[in-house]
């Protein structure tokens, strides 16, 4: 019977290529989960820096109510500031501006 | 540890490859190409391996809910896919010069095609299914039922005439085969089980950083 050597060549170089194309497929998924792992820890950084920024803005407008409330002049002008309109941009609309409460 | 595992298959490889093309010698009736044996059958030894780890790990699964079992049930069986794979594609190749033909339906190979195919369903099932904890269970089912076929294929070849000839190791008595060749076969299947080893224990800490990752 012949050698048949390319179908031995054959056989080893598709073994080859199987087991090789998983071990990269290995290395690629680490790699892809590595990255996404990064990601994710410098989104829980950026997203708790964000969070300290927006507490200390809160705290920084509710010192400066609580002072407004110790001026006399502010207190005075309380009942006119209660009927000022809402935010320019506000979502939601005035309650005497939306027709369907007004029916 | 998967880093030694891994440096000792390549070692091992590059002996299987030094005792199956230096060692071995020439094969009388069939020739050169009788060499696809040590790459051929050590490949479905390591699948059954695999697959008998994910059977064990699947049960586990099934009994106790930890996510390492299934993960360890995951990693087998779709390295044990990649031996089987390895091991259609060799036989088929081995197939052609021996028996004319690259493929038959015949009872061995039948029995381990419908082996392959309930491993890729099974892959296939975990990518189909989004519930992590859902895809786990009846993966599990799945696996139980695919590894519960391989005594079929490989006691097919005695309860049915098959083209493909009864198996010269795994089998009761003494083997027929000359000490050198054995030997060659051997070795190869220590390097293609440390290199399902290696796959495994690195597929396995994959899954496992992939669930810490999206958590």
């Amino acid at each position: 019977m012949p050698d048949n050597w390319t179908f031995v060549a054959a056989a080893y170089t598709i073994a080859a290529l199987a087991f090789g194309t998983y071990w990269r497929w290995l290395n690629r998924k680490e790699r892809e989960i590595n990255a996404l792992r990064g990601r994710h820890d410098t989104g829980r950084t950026t997203a708790g820096r964000d969070t300290a920024r927006r507490d200390a803005a809160v705290r920084d407008d509710r010192s400066t109510a609580v002072r407004n409330d110790q001026d006399p002049a502010v207190r005075s002008d309380r009942t006119s500031r209660s009927r000022q309109p809402s935010m320019p941009g506000h979502p939601r609309p005035e309650p005497g501006s939306n027709p369907s409460i007004q029916q | 540890m998967s880093t030694a595992l891994g440096w000792l298959a390549a070692a091992g490889l590059a002996a299987g490859l030094g005792m199956g093309f230096g060692v071995a010698p020439r094969e009388v009736t069939q020739g050169n190409v009788q060499r696809i044996m040590y790459l051929h059958v050590p490949a479905v030894w390591v699948a059954y391996l695999a697959f008998a780890a994910g059977l064990v790990a699947s049960i586990v699964y099934l009994a106790r809910r930890r996510p390492a079992a299934d993960r360890l049930a995951h990693a087998a069986c779709e390295v044990g896919t990649l031996f089987l794979g390895v091991n259609i594609a060799t036989g088929a190749i081995w197939g052609k010069p021996t028996w004319g033909t690259w493929w038959t339906w015949d009872a061995r190979l039948t029995s381990v095609a419908v082996v392959f195919v309930m491993f890729v369903a099974y892959l296939l099932l975990r990518q189909a299914i989004e519930d992590r904890e859902r895809a786990a269970r009846y993966a599990a089912v799945l696996g139980i039922v695919a590894a519960l076929n391989i005594p079929l294929v490989h006691f097919s070849v005695y309860w049915w005439r098959t083209l493909h000839q009864p198996p010269s190791l795994l089998k009761p008595g003494s083997s027929t085969m000359p000490p050198v060749i054995l030997a060659a076969l051997l070795v190869n299947f220590a390097a293609l089980a440390l290199l399902g080893a290696y796959f495994i224990a690195r597929r396995t800490r994959v899954l496992a950083a992939e669930e810490e990752a999206l958590a």
